[in-house]
Formats: C-alpha cells, structure tokens, sequence
C-alpha cells in the first residue's frame, strides 16, 4: 500500500470523545489515521511530534478541547504553543508544516471530526510521504527534546501573557523572531552533533549541511561549551571534532 | 524482570465489528505479536460469558497483562479493569484497543488493516503497562451549596436532612433567586411564593445549615472529600443578630422610596436601607453601600436617620468585609441562570414603556408586587397584549462562525431557553383572566410543550381565547412606535410572504435565559468545565449528568442549562444525593493517574509549577513534589519539564512511543 500514514493524538475529552461520536453517528473518514489517546492535548510536546514523522507518519494531527473547555483549564493553550514549536522544526527540517495540524474538536462536534480528517487526509495524500532526509527529522527531534526549546515551548505564553522575570511583556512580533532564531540555531547545531559521529572538520561540515563556516564554527564553539563534542584531531593546524558519545547521542 | 504474557480479545460486538472488520484476520494477526500468548474473537466480550473468558485465561495461561479490541474505552474500560480484578490482576494492567467507533463504524474499506494497527499498538502498550493502586483517603462530612435559589435551596436541604453539616452561600440579601420573583408556576398555577417560601423558611431554620447570605465563593482549593473554601461575606453594615426586620430603617432612611428595587425589576422604589421582598429570608436588612449617603459621602444629616431610628441598636456602620473559611467534602454548584438583556436586540424595542420582559411581567402580575397584581401599563389595563417568543433563543450561528462558542458582546444563542413557551402560555392566562376582555396574541415559532400537563395547559390557554399566531424562526420580528403621542407600539414581521402586524398596549418579550455574567469566574474558581453555550457542562450528558469533570463537585438548576422548575428540584435533589454519597462512605478512592517526579533528575526549576493549573506540584527540598490527590493527571506538566524528570503515570513517554512505533511498522 501506498497509502499515507497519519496518527492524531487525541485528548479523552474533548476530540477523543469527539472521535467516538463521529463513529456513534457513523460518518465516514478515510481509515488512514490511527489515534492515540491521551488525557489532555498539553500532554503532547514537540518531541513526540516530531518522533512520530521520524517514525513514517506522514501526517500528525493532534485534537483538544476549545479554548475554554479544557478539562484541565489550561492544558490546550500549551498544545498551541508546542504545536506552533513543532511546525518551526518541521520547517527547520524540510517538511511542510501542513503535515502537523491543531483541531479543536468538542465532544459534541462527531461530524465535524468527520469532515476535518476527511480534509486533512486528502491534504496529506496530496502532499503525498514526507520527502526529507531522515538525519534532518533526527536532529530536529533532538532539538526538540532540548531543554531549551522545551522549556521556551512551555514558557512562551507565559512571556507573551505576563512577561518574564523583569516583568518585561514580549511582542507577538518579538516572540516569533526569537523563537525563530532558538530553533534554527538550535536545529543548526543538531545537524552538526548528528554530523559528528565521525570525526569531521568545521569546513567539511560547512559544505555538507550547506551552511556558513563561521555559523558551524559558532554552533561548534557552543557544542563543545556543554561538553556535547570533543576535539578529535588536529592535523596540520586543522582540528577536527567528534560528538561525546554518551551525552550527545542516545 | 518478569515476563509479560498477554491475552488479547477481539470482540465481533455482534455484527457492528464484525461486519466491517475481519475479526478473525485480526485475532490471527495479533497472535504473531510479541509477548501475545493467546488470541480470541468473541461475539460480545462485555457479556457475562465474554468477561469469563478473560477470567479463566488469566488464571489458566498465567496472563499478565489483557488488551481487548472493542469499543471505546469512555464506554467500557471500567468493566474489563474489574474483569482483570476479579481474576486478580491488577486493573491498569490493561489496554483497550477502540475498534468500534474510531474504525469499524467508520470506514466502509481498509477497517481490517486499521484494526490491527489499533490492536498491535495497544498490545505493546501493555506491555509496558505498570500495575497501579488506587489510593483512598478520607472524606470531611460537611457540604457546600453554592446558590440559594430553588434550586440550591432544595440541594442544601437534602443533603443537611442526611445529618451532614451544609453551607448555603447565596451572593445575593436574600436566599429565593428567580423563583421568590414568579407569579404563578406552569403548568399548574400553583403560587410561586406558597410553595417557595416554606423551604426558605426552612433552610434558616434547619440545626445542620449555616446560611450564608450576601456572600460569595472566592477561591476553592484541594480535591474530593477535602475542599477548603474561602467566602468572601460583604457588610450589610446591620448586625445579623440584633435587626428583627421591623423596617424602622428603611422608613427612616432619607432615601426612602427613591432607588430601583432590583427584586421588582425596578418598578418598585426602596431606600438605602433594604429587604428585596417582606419574605426573605434571611429577614435581615441591608445597606445598599452604592447608595447609602453615609456610606457614600462620609455624612448624613447630623447622624444617619436609620441609626436613630432603628429600635434594636443593630446598625453598625463599622462592620468590614469578612473572610470565612470552611472545609468540605463535596460541592453542590446552583448558581443559576440571567435573563438576557433586551437591550442586546434592540429590534425588539425594548427601549419603549409598553415594552416588558417576561420576568417584569411577573413582578407586575403578583399579587405581593408593585401594583398589588393589576397589570397595569401607562396608567391603564393594557386591552391589547403581544407575546413573542425566542428572544435571544433558537438563534442561528452567524455566517462567519461567531457566537455561539465564546460568549461576548453580540453572542447568539442557538439553545431553547425551555421555559419561555410554557410561562408565555401561563402569562396568558395570567391576563385573560385579570382583563378579561383583553386581545392575547402569541407570535411563535414552534409550540415546545414536552413536559407533564404541558400540551393539556396549552390547549386550555388556546380555548381561553389566546390567539397563536406562527412564524417561521427566520423571520425577522421588530417592534416600533408609529407616533410618540399614543401608547401603542406595533410588533411586525413578513412569515411567507405574508405581512403580519399587530398592534398592542403591551408587548411581553420571553428573553432567553443565558449563563450568569460570573459563571465564567466561578468555573475557574472551581476549576468546573462549561459547554460552548456558556452553560455548565456535565460529565456525561446521560449517564453522569449531575456531576462535573472535577470529582466532588456536582451541578444542578439552570447552571447547567435552561430549565423549569421541576426538572431543578429534580436534579437538586439528585446532586445532592451524589453529593452525599463520599460524605457517607468516610473515604474516597482516588485515581491513580498521576503524575511522577524522578527525583534524581528533577533539577527543581519550577517550569512545571507554572503550568499546573491545579497547584499539584510543590517544591519541597529543592525538588518537584506530586501531591498525588490533587493532581489529576493531564500530564501537561511532564511535557513541560525541560529535563524529562516527570513521568506521566499510565500515559509514559516510552509507553506512547510504543504505540507509534507499533503503528507505523505495519503496512509500511
């Protein structure tokens, strides 16, 4: 079969049962989509998203209660947040950020869940399987399980709703470029760690991952800070790097 | 380690599986996965025999964890868990594929291959699947009724006649809400006040309720059997339990028969000194703190009239705000409803004098009311009378998708306020009968007559001369003046095709019943879940109607959603009954979904303390804490944790790792 894959992640109260009405009412969807329950949608974070596209999926949808209907109060506004994180990394790392996609979805709306997996499945067989390599999917998943970004993910409404420690309030116009530029960073800086399971010079990554010797030599300085790479070599006053096993990649 | 043995069970649920899913494929299927020792499919595995089978292989195949494919697990995950323990497994060693209403109801082709997908997913979720106990903690036998309408009223007795201490905290001087302000009751005529106020009466009476009246719910903390409440109790600037409700006060007060009675929707006048109606109860006056002129200006003549006149010494213009806080077991939430506002459609013309809400009409048609029960309007009987019905119900969505959900300025309700056909019917009545020779005409658009004595209550008003004029819901309805000079206004409306305009001394708006302005508030205080109408949500529309998601708290009356007053003391009764049953048990059992704080990788940052909208986590020696019976086990926290030190119980990242990789692998 060469059916797309998609799997939602689906809250137990709002689009779960919404799920189960849309079968109650017997309004058919394209069987392509597997669900997976969890209690609230602010249980899934942008690494498990992104695991699941490195794992095949094709599509990942994820469904909670309306603003204002969590069951947990506040749980969905996160999922927002973690899901806008996920589509930066989906982009970092060439895929089309319509393959992840947020529905509020009430328990009481069985057609609409219908009508919106019919919709999303036809964009994603559209859109056909995902097309990037797998080694970008990897290091935008390791970016994602970063604490930096999690901990931005989680955060960011907080800065944008009540400003942070300095009771400074973040534009939405402030928040995007700085978001923007944590993950690509933090993506760049992925690539490389993955890149550096073999002993590898700052130019010979350059031309590999397409990027600027003085960003891969930044992002180098900054690996090797935390202690995520190490010296390899240095062969006629040219050093190579290698990633710290156990730390860097598990 | 030891090794995990699964039974997996696919159910055919007759033919509503069976028919779209080869059962047998994919029993063969689940055979060939790991740790699976055994395979079944089965007509129907929620039947006595179905479960039997579950039983017998756990204890003859050494099963340690079961999965069954059928329907949703909200529909019946209780039952196989208690199925496992019967057989002595532990309950959260099981899984449940939803085979049912997410794949065999739904799609007509590729059910089979999905099917296994589900089956292999929850297969290996099992098998990482932890045994879970639940914990049990112990209950404090008191009550709190929020709301003392009917009601709330009804739901405080029934729980303090248990022999279980009840607080009754009413916002408002008096306890009564909107029922204390009727007329006559559909269907039966029976005199609201006659049958309400004996309960009133009670509840001030009763050893086991404490009434707190003209105060409000402010903040409530903890779980199940264990709520800690604080209530705010504003200053009447009177002393409870010196006034005797003589009324010297209010004669007294220099404001006297100047400010809008609001319990007479204010066509009456009160001074600053008041009792909404002579019966409330408590009969306690109160200072309006708005309007009272020592209270506003700092001075009122040489001393405050009401102070010189009151003969029991029980004024005190000292008293302050008080902060009370009491513990209980269980909530009752009976906050009731608002009428809408008028104004809000202005096409209904409510700005003009000839122009009244259902609810003014009331007040104008009792006898106790301001006008001692004479319909009066512009200083005469009105002899032409117009109804309309669904003011600001049966609305439709507008195009563009607003309203309806969010509630704001301009939201359309697209529920039936429930009551407005019935009291339009009895208003009716109300007035054939006082004005005998007065016109009654009704402008309608479905004639909603469900209840016991309804459709018998609506023939006789029909026989009783009340003409029911139908339009279609579309038509647009608009009221206007032809001339300032007379005392007439002309309802108007084209229903297919067709002009309709009826002329009138008095137009009856039945406005919709729509959420309190602070049901918002309350629901955050409680941390209670409403429908996109506004209204409070039930955890299940049919089978857990009374109660909420948050456990312990349960809701009754038109909080809910619009309803009469039977079917309120009804579901009043009901909660409180559900409200009662921890506070007899003396324990609850909690679940034990929760979260779990590795405490070696937890570096105490607090993300996590932020995003816990329950306050379950603490740090407690520089670690995070689970307050394992507060938390409810959303499991926002552990995506939050920078440092992956939370777990969420039963919801693992390894567990739903699983899943996916379970999913994916096939078919690829």
């Amino acid at each position: 079969m060469d059916e797309v894959k998609l799997i939602g992640f689906m809250c137990n109260w709002c689009c779960y049962a919404g799920a189960d009405l849309a079968g109650v009412s017997r309004f058919q969807y394209p069987p392509n989509i597997r669900i997976i329950r969890v209690m609230c949608s602010g249980r899934v974070d942008p690494e498990l998203i992104l695991d699941t596209f490195l794992h095949g999926a094709d599509g990942v949808f994820i469904g909670g209660c309306h603003l204002g209907d969590c069951h947990y109060l506040e749980g969905n506004y996160y999922a927002e947040k973690k899901v806008g994180m996920a589509k930066r990394l989906l982009k970092a790392a060439g895929v089309e950020p319509e393959r992840l996609r947020l529905e509020w979805i009430s328990a009481s709306e069985g057609e609409r869940f219908a009508e919106v997996i019919r919709e999303f499945t036809e964009e994603i067989k559209e859109l056909g399987p995902v097309k990037c390599e797998k080694e970008e999917l990897e290091a935008a998943c390791i970016a994602a399980a970063d604490y930096k970004l999690r901990i931005l993910a989680t955060k960011e409404r907080e800065l944008l709703e009540e400003g942070n420690k300095y009771g400074e309030v973040f534009t939405m116009h402030e928040m995007d470029r700085l978001l923007g530029d944590m993950v690509q960073e933090d993506y760049e800086a992925k690539r490389i760690l993955l890149k550096l399971k073999k002993p590898m010079s700052v130019k010979k990554i350059a031309s590999e991952l397409n990027l600027k010797p003085n960003v891969v030599f930044r992002r180098i300085l900054d690996l090797k800070r935390h202690e995520l790479i190490g010296i390899h070599e240095i062969r006629d006053n040219t050093p190579t790097y290698i990633a710290n096993t156990r730390e860097g990649l598990e | 380690m030891e090794t995990i043995r699964t039974g997996v069970y696919i159910c055919h649920c007759g033919v509503n599986i069976a028919a779209a899913v080869d059962v047998k494929a994919v029993a063969e299927f689940a055979e060939g996965l790991p740790s699976v020792v055994i395979a079944r499919d089965y007509q129907y595995m929620c039947s006595d025999p179905g479960q039997e089978l579950i039983k017998s292989d756990i204890k003859d195949l050494g099963l340690n964890r079961v999965v069954v494919a059928s329907c949703s697990p909200r529909m019946h995950e209780p039952t196989f868990r208690n199925a496992c323990a019967d057989a002595g497994l532990n309950p959260y060693c099981f899984e449940m594929a939803n085979i049912r209403e997410q794949c065999a109801w739904v799609h007509h082709k590729g059910a089979t291959e999905k099917a296994k997908d589900l089956v292999a997913s929850a297969v290996a979720k099992a098998a990482l699947l932890e045994p879970l106990e639940r914990k049990k903690v112990g209950v404090i036998p008191r009550a709190l009724v929020i709301g003392g309408g009917v009601a709330g009223i009804y739901a405080a007795l029934e729980i303090a006649d248990k022999g279980f201490e009840t607080y009754l905290v009413e916002k408002e001087p008096s306890i009564g809400g909107h029922m204390a302000q009727l007329d006559k009751t559909f269907p039966t005529l029976d005199c609201s006040a006659c049958i309400l106020t004996p309960k009133m009466v009670e509840v001030a009476r009763h050893k086991n309720i404490q009434l707190l009246s003209y105060s409000e719910v402010k903040e409530v903390n903890g779980y199940i059997g264990n709520y800690k409440v604080k209530i705010r109790k504003k200053p009447r600037y009177v002393d409870e339990a010196k006034c005797t409700g003589c009324g010297e006060c209010a004669n007294a007060c220099r404001l006297h028969g100047i400010i809008p009675n609001e319990f007479d929707m204010g066509l009456s006048k009160r001074a600053a000194r008041y009792i909404p109606f002579p019966q409330a109860v408590p009969l306690v006056y109160t200072v309006d703190p708005d309007r009272c002129i020592y209270l506003t200006k700092g001075k009122c003549g040489k001393s405050p009239a009401c102070v010189d006149a009151c003969p029991a010494d029980a004024i005190d213009f000292d008293q302050k705000e008080e902060e009370l806080e009491v513990e209980v077991g269980t909530i009752v939430v009976a906050t009731g409803y608002e009428m809408l506002d008028p104004a809000e459609r202005p096409e209904y013309g409510y700005k003009y004098a000839e122009v009244l809400t259902g609810l003014e009409f009331e007040r104008l048609s009792v006898a106790s009311g301001p006008t001692g029960g004479r319909i009066i309007i512009n200083g005469k009987e009105p002899k032409e009378v117009v109804f309309i019905s669904c003011v600001g119900s049966r609305e439709r969505r507008r195009e563009n998708g607003e309203g309806g959900g969010e509630r704001g300025e301009g939201a359309r309700n697209e529920y039936c306020s429930r009551v407005c056909c019935m009291y339009i019917a009895k208003q009716a009545h109300l007035v054939s009968e006082k004005i005998p020779d007065a016109r009654v005409r009704i402008l309608y658009n479905d004639m909603r007559a469900y209840g016991k004595g309804f459709e018998e209550f609506y023939n006789r008003v029909v026989a009783e001369g009340a003409e029911y004029i139908r339009k279609e819901l579309e038509d647009e309805v608009e009221v206007i003046k032809r001339s300032e000079d007379n005392d007439k206004v002309v309802v108007r409306t084209i229903s297919k095709g067709e002009k309709i305009e009826l002329e009138a001394d008095l137009v009856v708006l039945a406005n919709a019943l729509v959420p309190r302005k602070d049901a918002d508030e309350l629901a955050k205080i409680l941390k209670i879940t409403k429908s996109g109408d506004g209204f409070y949500l039930e955890a299940h529309p049919k089978l857990r109607p009374l109660d909420t998601f948050t456990d312990g708290i349960f809701i009754a009356g038109c909080c809910q959603s619009p309803k009469d007053i039977p079917d309120s003391v009804a579901q009043a009764v009901g909660a409180a009954i559900r409200a009662s049953i921890p506070l007899m048990q003396g324990e609850v059992e909690v679940e034990p979904l929760v979260a779990f704080v590795d405490e070696d990788v937890c570096v105490g940052c607090g993300t996590c303390e932020a995003v816990c909208p329950f306050d379950a986590l603490s740090l407690e020696a520089g670690v995070m804490h689970v307050n394992e019976v507060v938390c409810k086990g959303c499991g926002s926290c552990g995506s939050a944790c920078p440092s992956g030190a939370i777990t969420m119980r039963h919801f693992k990242d390894e567990q739903i790792y699983a899943q996916i990789e379970a999913m994916c692998l096939q078919n690829v």
